[in-house]
């Protein structure tokens, strides 16, 4: 199984997404990469992430993501 | 259809619209600061269903649609009942990789949006190469915000392209986001782009009719890129079908990267 950022990597390879914080205010990540995360996240963890999480608050960190794979059932 | 007063109704109604979705589709991805702009301009008005939620936005002559809606179904039964599709002037985009779009074109059609334009996404990765300046070029002023609306409103489709009003203009130019080139004291040519963190968009790169061939599109982009030093990723749309255009963003580093931008337009805006 990858982990959150070798799928961040995969997605956008410029950036180094251990470096931040906050992925939508310094530009990694934009709408359209979270619609494409989300699909890459749902098949790596079998999981399927609600419609109504997909927000950009959710996507701000890799702590925001560990936590929304948490709450959608994602195994550690 | 109701007025929108804050963002906050919005987000509401999108949250409304998602909530049980299973197969949610959406052309809405509104930045926060965008929306309240527009609201506070009076440009929006929503039209909510169940699962549903609609947005309309005043731009000229003419209305963008944005839809967030559980499913295709829901989507497709309510444009069909909508009176503002029916008797407006609306354009409407859809943007991802070529088989979702393609795949909600069907949905739409039977409401008569039609193909208009498609647009194509392009990146550029990495920093950009150190760059020769040009003396001429400096960043728009506030004289020249009606000269900059006048020089896009010529150069560029309002129903595809997203033509700014004179109110956002003023806003890039306070924020320092147009580089404008001057020649016989006329505005010749201009870059307008919005960077934020480490990506940065060109949203327009024009020059005059009277003023092309003599390099100033070139010496604008460099400019640009020689602005930019923090950012690793670039980005742009352009029309796929403006050859011209593309190859020339090829010749400063952008590629395709697989979104496009497929612009529909109602028998409105057809006829």
């Amino acid at each position: 199984m990858k982990t959150i950022v070798e799928i961040l990597k995969e997605i956008r390879p410029e950036f180094d997404f251990t470096a931040s914080h906050d992925f939508i205010n310094d530009g990694m990540l934009d709408s359209f990469d979270m619609v494409t995360l989300v699909a890459a996240l749902d098949k790596n963890y079998g999981i399927s992430i609600p419609g109504t999480d997909i927000v950009p608050e959710n996507f701000q960190s890799l702590q925001t993501i560990e936590e929304l794979l948490r709450k959608s059932g994602a195994k550690p | 259809m109701s007025p929108i007063q804050t963002a906050g109704q919005v987000f509401e109604a999108v949250q409304k619209a998602k909530a049980g979705a299973t197969a949610y589709c959406t052309n809405f991805f509104p930045v926060e600061s965008k929306l309240q702009n527009w609201i506070d301009h009076d440009e929006m008005e929503m039209e909510l269903h169940d699962g549903a939620a609609f947005f309309f936005r005043k731009d000229r002559n003419f209305l963008h649609f944005y839809f967030c809606a559980a499913d295709a179904m829901k989507l497709q039964q309510y444009i069909a009942i909508s009176s503002k599709i029916k008797m407006e002037r609306i354009v409407t985009d859809l943007v991802g990789n070529e088989a979702a779009v393609t795949g909600l074109l069907p949905v739409l059609a039977p409401a008569g949006f039609q193909p208009y334009a498609q647009l194509q996404r392009m990146a550029r990765i990495g920093q950009p190469e150190a760059a020769s300046g040009d003396a001429q070029i400096g960043f728009a002023e506030k004289a020249d915000n009606r000269a900059v609306l006048g020089l896009l409103e010529n150069s560029f489709d309002r129903y595809a392209e997203q033509i700014p009003m004179l109110y956002e203009i003023e806003s890039a130019v306070d924020g320092r986001q147009i580089l404008v080139a001057r020649r016989d004291n006329m505005l010749a040519g201009l870059l307008f782009f919005e960077t934020q963190g480490l990506a940065s968009t060109v949203r327009f790169w024009t020059v005059a009719e009277q003023f092309r061939s003599l390099k100033i599109g070139s010496a604008l982009m460099q400019c640009y890129l020689k602005t930019q030093k923090a950012v690793r990723r670039f980005t742009l749309w352009v029309n796929a079908n403006n050859e011209n255009a593309i190859q020339k963003y090829r010749h400063y580093g952008y590629a395709p990267d697989g979104l496009i931008d497929l612009v529909l337009a109602n028998k409105m805006i057809r006829s």
